[in-house]
C-alpha cells in the first residue's frame, strides 16, 4: 500500500486521496495578453516524465485538502509533501 | 422537524456472530446515536478572527489536527484546517454557535439530519475498523478524531474512550445502511449485541 504524509493529517493510505494532475503549471497572469500556444500549452500539454515529479493531490476522504507530492513516477516513492499554498523550492 | 433514525430498517436488537460461551461484559456493543445536534463550522480564508478565543458550550476549539475538545455533552472534533464538527447532546447550544460565529468569518451548516452513527464498544472495537479502514489505528488514542474510509464508505471516527474502547463512526446518512452492514459483518467474527 502506498502511504501519502499529508501535511495537515500526517501519514495516510493513498485510498484517501486523489489525483489532482502536475502541479508545476502555472496559470498565465490575468490580462496578460497571451498566445493560443501558451494556452494550450497550460490547458492541455503535459510532459510524461520519468523520476521526481511535482503533483497535485487531495485529501478527498481526510481534510479535504489539495496538497503538492514530489513522486517519482517509476518507482512511486514519494520524497515530500507539502500544502497547495506553499512554494515549490 | 420529526426525527427519523437513519439506521431504524436496519439495526436489529439481540446476540450475533460468534457470541456464544461468551461472557455479555466482554462482547461488543453496537448502537445506533440518534438525537444529536451536529453543526460544521468552516473559517473563511480571508477570516482574521482568532479562533483560540472562541468558547463553545465552555469548549475551547482546537486547532490541533485530530484533536477532539469535550465535556459531558459536547465535543468539537478537527475535520480540517479552519474546520470542525460540534456533536452536542445540547441542541440548546445551536444559539450559541449562531451568536459566536459570525456570518463574515464563518459558515455554519446544521449537519444533524445529514449523518448516520454508528457507536462500537469493547474492547476489539479498532479490530474491527482496522478490516475495512487503511488508518493506524494503534496511534488512535481517546479523545482523537479522524476522517477515513471503510470499506470504500467515507466515515468520520471518533474515540470517546478508551477502556473499554468506544468509537463514534459517522458517515453520510444515505451510506448509513451500508456502513451498518460493513460495521456489523465485520463484528461477527467477535460476537456483538445489537443494543
Amino acid at each position: 500500500m502506498l502511504y501519502i504524509k499529508c501535511p495537515h493529517c500526517g501519514m495516510r493510505s493513498q485510498n484517501e486521496f486523489s489525483y489532482g494532475g502536475d502541479a508545476s503549471v502555472k496559470r498565465p497572469e490575468l490580462n496578460k495578453e497571451i498566445s493560443d500556444q501558451e494556452w494550450d500549452n497550460f490547458v492541455y500539454n503535459r510532459k510524461s516524465l520519468r523520476g521526481k515529479h511535482w503533483e497535485l493531490w487531495q485529501h478527498l476522504s481526510g481534510c479535504r485538502q489539495w496538497i503538492k507530492v514530489q513522486r517519482d513516477t517509476a518507482t512511486h516513492e514519494i520524497f515530500n509533501t507539502l500544502k497547495a499554498e506553499e512554494e515549490i523550492n | 422537524m420529526s426525527l427519523i433514525s437513519a439506521l431504524e430498517n436496519v439495526h436489529q436488537k439481540g446476540q450475533f456472530g460468534d457470541y456464544e460461551d461468551k461472557d455479555e461484559n466482554s462482547l461488543l456493543k453496537v448502537s445506533e446515536l440518534k438525537n444529536l445536534l451536529i453543526v460544521q463550522v468552516v473559517q473563511y480564508k480571508n477570516s482574521n478572527n482568532l479562533i483560540d478565543k472562541l468558547i463553545i458550550d465552555n469548549l475551547k476549539i482546537s486547532n490541533n489536527p485530530l484533536n477532539v475538545s469535550n465535556n459531558e455533552n459536547t465535543r468539537i472534533l478537527w475535520y480540517g484546517p479552519r474546520n470542525w464538527l460540534i456533536v452536542s447532546k445540547n441542541k440548546k447550544i445551536i444559539k450559541e454557535i449562531e451568536q459566536n460565529f459570525s456570518d463574515k468569518d464563518f459558515a455554519v451548516t446544521d449537519l444533524s439530519h445529514s449523518r448516520a452513527i454508528i457507536e462500537l464498544e469493547g474492547d476489539e472495537a479498532k479490530e474491527v475498523l482496522k478490516k475495512g479502514c487503511p488508518f493506524n489505528f494503534n496511534n488512535l488514542n481517546k479523545n482523537n478524531c479522524l476522517n477515513s474510509i471503510f470499506n470504500g464508505i467515507s466515515i468520520t471516527v471518533d474515540m470517546t474512550n478508551d477502556k473499554p474502547e468506544k468509537l463514534r463512526i459517522f458517515a453520510l446518512r444515505s451510506f448509513g445502511e451500508s456502513l451498518y452492514h460493513s460495521i456489523t459483518d465485520a463484528c461477527l467474527e467477535f460476537g456483538y449485541i445489537g443494543k
